[in-house]
């Protein structure tokens, strides 16, 4: 890969939900290039549709219409080239951290010696030494999500999709979880979609920040971020950044709202 | 009362050790055997003949003790092969329940189409007691089969429905999660569905062998005699009027269910810790 080919490719995307026979658009003429490689965070108001267009390149829900391709291929169903993390971790309880992480292999039916020994080594590469045989109850929240963006890595997935992965950790394991999969990013060099709320998270994350429209959604803006690597969040770069995100998402904030209160 | 600066009174550390349940408990066991033996008593005051039936407690704690050494008067058997003839039939008629509940019960619970072939069914049968099954079941299975068989209708609908409800509540993101990850129809059934319906089941057999324990003593009861068992026991004594020892064998019962139920549920955090949820 040279670091500009497509690995995601979308086009007037559209999603339709139909709840009580009334049809609800998600998402509407959403148009996007993602390149192999690329970190790019999803942004955008509560609703607005961002987590079914992840679930879309999942292959967790169908596409109503437009196209959606994943490395030149058509997305019909979910596949092991598209690895996901879950915002409540959707770690399997009867599992042990080890055997989690081997999911995905036990199902292609990789054998056990060489399952152990990529699990081993996705164990040492998201910090979880010592902890492989624990359960998931024993694990803390930012533990739990070290494991299941272990256990998305297994299939060695081209893209990696992330649905508010560190939403429910508290502010300071969330802080050291932005560090810890961007030094995992860079280890690995994988295409990653993030989807997110937290303009925070997203100027400290991205390359590219899309941010969405309230219902149905689709691209208002395509920022690139474009700041050197540590960021920090106290420098003024950020924090112009920062501001231009927030301006463009209080928006359509208040646009959602302004529905909201005068539905037609 | 005593200041919170005072030393606590021996009665106080004695509220709040862990042997004060145990005291509830005794002062419990106590109460109730009191209250029994007053009750016979005032019965042999008032009216003998109904005093019969309600034997003093001490009476019956004797011929309790009595039947671990000695057979058992009318039916002339030791209490052991009484209780052997009985468990035989609780565990057979569980076992056939739970080997037939459980594809019956995973399938009905994954497939929408199996649940609507099966529900009408399941919803006519299941509120028909079990007991009422047992005339159909006496004459046509006989006295060995017959008890068993009801054992099973009384076993098979908690497994089921607990089994149905396990899967039902499978958590929907785990199984998002096993798709993203390659897993296929029959992985998710195989590694998601059934593990996660697991802690169901077992509150299913906890319910089912308590109901099991009901069934099998009415089943025995019932006029098709001749397999023996606690049921047929209690039924025969009454014959030679002994009511302390018929009320020793619903001890013994009552025991017996409070044994099979506490293995079971002993089983059941054996699972949950190999499975780490507990």
């Amino acid at each position: 890969m040279d670091g500009h080919e497509v690995a995601i490719r979308m086009r007037d995307l559209r999603k339709v939900f139909t709840r009580d026979k009334t049809k609800v658009i998600a998402v509407d003429d959403f148009d996007l290039d993602i390149r192999a490689g690329e970190l790019v965070c999803l942004l955008g108001p509560s609703g607005c549709g961002k987590t079914t267009v992840l679930r879309m390149v999942a292959g967790l829900e169908r596409k109503t219409a437009g196209e959606l391709e994943v490395a030149g291929k058509n997305v019909t169903s979910p596949g092991s080239e598209r690895g996901m993390v879950f915002q409540e971790f959707a770690l399997f309880p009867w599992r042990t951290v080890r055997k989690n992480i081997e999911f995905g292999l036990e199902v292609k039916g990789v054998p056990e010696s060489e399952r152990s020994k990529t699990s081993s080594q996705l164990i040492e590469l998201v910090g979880l030494k010592g902890f492989e045989d624990a359960h998931p109850k024993e694990l803390s929240g930012g533990m739990k999500q070290r494991a299941g963006i272990a256990r998305a890595l297994a299939n060695e997935p081209a893209v990696l999709l992330m649905d508010e992965p560190f939403g429910s950790l508290d502010a300071q394991t969330r802080n050291l979880m932005q560090k810890e999969l961007l030094r995992i990013w860079s280890a690995t060099g994988k295409t990653i979609l993030f989807v997110t709320h937290s303009v925070d998270e997203a100027v400290f994350l991205a390359d590219r920040i899309v941010v969405m429209t309230a219902r149905p959604g689709k691209v208002r803006e395509d920022i690139h971020v474009g700041l050197p690597r540590p960021r920090d969040r106290t420098s003024r770069e950020f924090i112009e950044v920062r501001g231009k995100v927030l301006a463009e998402l209080d928006e359509e904030f208040e646009k959602a709202r302004a529905k909201e209160l005068s539905p037609d | 009362m005593t200041g919170p600066s005072e030393t606590p009174s021996l009665l106080q550390r004695f509220a709040a050790s862990g042997w004060f349940r145990y005291f509830l408990y005794s002062v419990s066991i106590v109460l109730f055997v009191g209250m029994w033996h007053a009750l016979s008593w005032r019965l042999n005051e008032t009216d003998p003949v109904l005093a019969t039936y309600i034997p003093y407690p001490v009476d019956v704690a004797k011929a309790f003790i009595a039947s671990f050494s000695s057979p058992i008067p009318g039916p002339d058997v030791y209490i052991w092969t009484l209780i052997s003839a009985s468990l035989k039939r609780v565990l057979l008629g569980f076992a056939i329940a739970l080997a037939i509940a459980l594809p019956i019960g995973l399938l009905m619970g994954a497939f929408k189409t199996v649940e609507c072939l099966g529900k009408p069914v399941v919803e006519l049968i299941r509120p028909i007691p079990p007991i009422a099954w047992a005339p159909v079941f006496l004459f046509a299975f006989k006295a060995f089969w017959g008890p068993i068989a009801v054992v099973f209708v009384g076993a098979f609908f908690p497994l089921l429905i607990n089994i149905i409800f396990g899967v039902r509540s499978v958590d929907p993101m785990l199984i998002d999660a096993a798709r993203t990850l390659g897993a296929n129809k029959r992985h998710l059934f195989t590694k998601v569905i059934v593990p996660s319906t697991l802690p169901y089941l077992m509150t299913g057999v906890k319910v089912a062998l308590g109901i099991a324990w009901m069934c099998i003593v009415a089943a025995e009861m019932l006029p098709v005699r001749g397999g023996g068992g606690l049921g047929y026991a209690i039924w025969t004594i009454t014959d030679i009027g002994r009511w302390d020892y018929i009320f020793a064998i619903m001890l013994f019962i009552g025991i017996l269910s409070i044994l099979t139920t506490g293995l079971a549920g002993e089983f059941e955090r054996r699972v949950y810790k190999w499975m780490g949820m507990k």
